[in-house]
């Protein structure tokens, strides 16, 4: 079955970019690294390739997989359509990234590049007219603190991008194709082919694991033919990224009304390069072109920051704010082909299915990551970093699945937890857009009461919307999540201390873990190990399926051989267990009140909770197999 | 101590407000007065206590503080 429509000519590969709709309008623009690109023996073979796992698309998400496939040594092929990352033509896009994003890339090895290059910020104010609504200070809340990565760090995306290029490079594995671009893919019985252009000619390739990274204006979707819920409104923004002789205060600054805007509303962040992201709420009838305009941008900056300001435009465009949400986020190429015979029984393919022997290419699967999968207004930067977030739990199931380490089984996890983060991340989003362009009428007479009542009284704040900041979505819904738990949630990378003395984190145990996942045992309410424990532990530690470490308070408590010092006890809180206390030297143990009890949470390689206990026992047991694509022993699969 | 309770106390906020509007949606603008006149209503009688409903309108009313 064909899933594309006519071919597109070879020399298709120097086509427009599949952007967001940011256009470009005016200013001096970006300057980009640039790639040479990559023409594979195939091309002059004319042999088809096979890859394992194929990535289409070299945007944030794309190359976030990337990096961590290679990061857990698993061979990929990335394929991008242009020479250079960022968007040639477009805007800084996404610019605010998460403490869980930054966790990502730190297990990745690119946070200090990061750090220094990107801004750090942690306060938030909101505006209407010339009043100030309230701020926010994240570095004053608790669910940040536990973390070895601030809230936030602003950076423009392409550096991000360009850094996991070099990783990439540093690591191997992982080989990117500058100046590939798919013209077509079809669904040979079951088998995702492509044709890809490149600059010198065409050449075919199938794949069982195909990563869709290439966002939401490719022919993918169509392709795949799968459904997707739309939502577009009348709220288009004029985005600029500016210079300024003068530094604003380090600060996400959000007006609702505007004084200089027509009291429409205004965004103000800083990004690294001193350049300021202006974001500006349009009218809904103006013209896009006239707004964007240089001489309407500057008289804007004018009244916003003073005559006097000196401002250098490095871009500027209009943006038509959107939702869009996939209903699924994997596709089975295999269950596509026997559908399609099964309504189509002349078709070719039914022939071939029928011919199908033990020794047969497995049909291949496709996983929609990023914005391939869900588009958001970029309210609360849900955007970008749901899509780091996609790459981060399919990484170490895919690695795991080809490393031999999990049966495929475990990559239907994937689509039930991100769809969950993205039909959240869309809601979310949608009432942030509902609360800055209300309906005229009854909606706007709520807003209006909200604002007058929120200058004065704390309880209305609450219901100003002007974005709710991104973080790691925890999973209601997962297949991999123990039954005795609510929620499947991120654990932060809190600091701790190796056994020997130097200072290490969370990070350092999953990726010493790799596709694993990770036992943490914190032992009793001292953080000792009841002595029928240990022998448990060591023959848990010597499976092959998960690595063990006994989280202790103090260095003096080391029973078994993997140890690391939790000092303060952060690890056991992040997991959402008490914190042990360590019995004083001279007191004797608690051994009838603590022998049987042991705390254990175990993790998965995306920092996860799969479970947690009290007991070496059964439900640990249970849980392991879950993280290996296995059905819990005794449980329906 | 005001009788009226001013700090936020709504567990759900934003689930609220979006509630909020959209049994507004697609009503004229008589229909949306009646809703907000009966949800009042079945507020106050979730409040009860006369000290707090008195505090509640006083604080509505217009001119009050800097209500816009």
């Amino acid at each position: 079955m064909a899933l594309t429509n006519a071919p597109t000519p070879p020399s298709a590969y120097a086509g427009t970019a599949h952007t967001n709709d940011y256009q470009f309008s005016q200013g001096t623009g970006y300057v980009l690294p640039e790639y040479a690109a990559v023409v594979p023996d195939a091309v002059r073979t004319g042999k088809a390739e096979h890859h394992r796992i194929l990535i289409v698309g070299g945007g944030i998400t794309g190359l976030t997989l990337a990096c961590s496939l290679a990061q857990l040594g698993v061979d990929c092929v990335l394929l991008d359509e242009d020479n250079t990352v960022g968007v040639k033509g477009a805007s800084s896009r996404g610019i605010c990234y998460t403490q869980r994003s930054l966790e990502i890339f730190d297990k990745l090895g690119i946070f200090e590049r990061i750090q220094a290059k990107g801004i750090q910020w942690s306060v938030g104010r909101t505006f209407a007219g010339k009043d100030e609504v309230y701020n926010f200070d994240l570095k004053q809340q608790t669910n940040f603190s536990l973390s070895q990565q601030p809230a936030f760090i602003n950076i423009q995306q392409f550096y991000n991008e360009g850094y996991l290029v070099d990783r990439i490079t540093e690591l191997g594995h992982a080989q990117i194709r500058w100046n590939n671009r798919v013209t077509q893919l079809s669904n040979d019985e079951g088998v995702a082919t492509f044709t890809v252009a490149t600059p010198a000619g065409e050449y075919r390739a199938t794949a069982d694991y195909v990563v869709d990274a290439t966002g939401s204006k490719s022919p993918f979707r169509q392709w795949l033919n799968v459904g997707v819920k739309a939502k577009k409104g009348d709220d288009r923004w004029c985005i600029a990224d500016v210079r300024f002789n003068t530094r604003p205060p380090t600060e996400r600054h959000t007006w609702i009304e505007a004084p200089f805007n027509d009291n429409r509303a205004v965004w103000q962040h800083l990004m690294a390069d001193d350049v300021w992201r202006i974001d500006y709420q349009m009218a809904p009838d103006a013209d896009p072109e006239y707004v964007s305009s240089e001489a309407q941008v500057r008289e804007r900056l004018a009244k916003q920051f003073g005559p006097d300001t000196q401002v250098d435009i490095v871009w500027v465009g209009p943006y038509a704010y959107r939702s869009e949400c996939v209903d699924s986020m994997c596709v089975d190429l295999g269950a596509y082909a026997a559908r399609d015979s099964a309504q189509q029984p002349l078709h070719s393919t039914q022939k071939l299915l029928q011919n199908k022997h033990p020794g047969q290419q497995p049909a291949s699967h496709v996983f929609l990551i990023g914005d391939s999968a869900k588009v958001v207004s970029p309210f609360g930067a849900r955007g970008g970093n749901t899509g780091i977030a996609d790459a981060d739990n399919l990484a170490w199931k895919l690695a795991a699945v080809v490393q031999g380490h999990a049966a495929p089984a475990l990559l239907a996890s994937y689509h039930p937890e991100r769809h969950e983060a993205a039909t959240t991340n869309v809601q979310v989003t949608n009432r942030t857009a509902r609360f800055l362009r209300p309906a005229d009428g009854v909606e706007r007479l709520f807003r209006t009461a909200v604002i007058g009542l929120a200058k004065q009284h704390p309880f209305a704040r609450a219901l100003v919307n002007t974005g709710r900041m991104a973080v790691a979505n925890p999973y209601a819904a997962s297949p991999l999540t123990d039954a005795a738990l609510q929620l499947s949630i991120s654990v932060q990378n809190v600091a701790l201390q190796w056994a020997n003395g130097p200072p290490a984190c969370l990070n350092d145990l999953l990726r010493w873990a790799g596709t694993r996942p990770l036992l943490l045992v914190f032992g009793d309410a001292s953080g000792s190990l009841p002595s029928s424990a240990i022998a448990k532990l060591r023959a848990l530690a010597s499976a092959s399926n998960l690595r063990v470490v006994h989280v202790v308070p103090q260095r003096s408590q080391a029973q078994v051989r993997e140890t690391v010092i939790d000092a303060h006890g952060l690890l056991a809180s992040a997991c959402g267990l008490p914190a042990a206390t360590p019995a004083a030297p001279s007191a004797p143990a608690h051994s009838s009140q603590a022998s049987s009890v042991c705390q254990w949470a175990l993790l998965r390689p995306d920092s996860y909770l799969a479970a947690r206990g009290n007991q070496l026992g059964a439900a640990l047991v249970s849980a392991v197999a879950r993280c290996a694509g296995q059905s819990a022993p005794g449980a329906p699969a | 101590m005001s009788p009226a309770a001013l700090d936020p106390q709504l567990t759900d906020a934003d689930g609220f407000y979006e509630a909020l509007l959209d049994a507004h949606t697609g009503l004229s603008t008589e229909q949306s007065a009646l809703l907000n006149a009966r949800l009042i209503l079945l507020l106050a009688n979730q409040i009860g206590d006369a000290k707090v409903l008195a505090h509640c309108i006083d604080l509505a009313k217009p001119g009050t503080g800097s209500a816009a």
